[in-house]
């Protein structure tokens, strides 16, 4: 009960880690303890708030080589980022309950190379050369909305204004002031405007 | 509740019956509704552990008998009913609601001010659906309702499927986004 409690202290930030004037970053009673756990940037700085943020809850699984950038006034809920490149997302951003967004496979595709990887990956694989995996950065311009429960996969630029609905899969860059649906996500019209 | 692990304490605007259930007080940590019963929650029924109600000033949730909500998520502006002993499954989002206005300049307004809110919550923007899971209906893991559908009674939800028009009674969906796969055009369709 008491590491319960503790857990929803806001989490602890890691020092290459730099937060704009405005922006609050709270941990919740999931995701206090776990916020940071996997942030692992050598890069300084390794992540960027912007100003006025509000980033509620959400987790952020960065790799030696990654780096996150976040512009102002962005709401982000209770997402996962997963990045080994880039994510760099810009103003007045929301991002939806439960969205991932991931700029990189983790796994090499080709199956000899995949075997080879799962060997290295196990508790077997000490000193073992991981095979080199796809991995891209991901741009979400300003205005854009993502919903809730979407994945946004490597390489994807969702443009200025797009309008991502909830649940979709986007492996494709949607155009700025788009609104996309489903998975694989498709383009059904422009975003919507009232 | 004899065991909570949060903090925390049931609001007095929820109606709850005494045969019913609610894991945590943690569910009500985005609980703003001034609605005199914002949430009624009917006899057997299950609100458990990590279902969060997402519910804005004039938002109002009714979880019908023998309802099961496990770690749902309920985003309500205006109304979500779950009807009688239906199934509502983990990850799913029920949302009536996009919290962000649609028009860019609007939107980017409402988050500018955003922070100046306390909690920073985004308000209603006024255009809420009601979401309306009829009698006995089964939504599967991970799906979302969007604003403004009803699911028919004893309809089924595919896990993961993205329900974006009305749901015939009785009839599968499954997809993203989500189709009729089966019992299309039975006369079981008109309840």
């Amino acid at each position: 009960m008491a590491s319960m409690r503790a857990a929803a202290r806001p989490p602890a930030l890691p020092s290459n880690v730099r937060v704009g004037p405005g922006t609050v970053v709270t941990g919740d009673y999931v995701t206090g303890p776990l916020a940071f756990r996997h942030f692992r940037s050598e890069r300084d700085p390794g992540l960027i708030f912007g100003a006025h943020c509000t980033i509620d809850g959400v987790v952020f699984n960065v790799g030696p080589e990654g780096r996150v950038e976040i512009g102002d006034y962005c709401y982000l809920q209770e997402a996962l980022l997963v990045c080994e490149v880039e994510i760099r997302i810009g103003n007045h951003v929301a991002i939806g309950w439960h969205a991932t967004i991931i700029d990189a496979d983790f796994h090499p595709v080709a199956i000899e190379a995949r075997i080879a990887d799962a060997v290295a990956c196990s508790p077997l694989g000490a000193g073992r050369a991981h095979p080199p995996f796809a991995r891209r950065p991901v741009v979400i311009e300003d205005d854009a909305y993502i919903g809730p429960n979407v994945t946004i996969l490597k390489g994807v630029r969702v443009g200025a204004g797009a309008f991502v609905e909830a649940g979709a899969v986007v492996a494709r860059d949607v155009p700025p002031g788009r609104r996309v649906l489903g998975n694989p996500a498709r383009l059904v019209g422009r975003a919507p405007a009232r | 509740m004899s065991s909570d692990w949060h903090p925390g304490t049931i609001p007095p605007n929820v109606a709850l019956d005494e045969t019913a259930y609610v894991g945590t007080s943690y569910s009500f940590t985005r609980y703003r509704t001034g609605r005199s019963v914002g949430l009624r929650v009917g006899r057997g029924a299950s609100l458990c552990d990590m279902t969060v109600l997402d519910v804005g000033p004039r938002g109002r949730v009714v979880l019908g008998d023998f309802a099961l909500v496990n770690a749902a998520r309920i985003i309500c502006d205006a109304e979500v009913t779950i009807g009688d002993y239906a199934l509502v499954a983990w990850d799913v989002v029920l949302m009536d609601t996009y919290r962000v206005p649609f028009e860019t300049a609007a939107r980017r307004e409402a988050l500018r001010e955003l922070p100046r809110r306390t909690p920073r919550c985004l308000p209603s923007t006024g255009r809420s659906l009601p979401v309306h899971i009829g009698r006995g209906a089964w939504i599967g893991f991970g799906a979302c309702v969007l604003p403004g559908v009803t699911i028919g009674e004893g309809a089924i939800v595919a896990a993961r499927a993205v329900v974006v028009e009305d749901v015939p009674c009785h009839a599968v969906v499954a997809g993203n986004p989500a189709q009729v796969v089966r019992g299309r055009g039975m006369p079981s369709n008109r309840c």
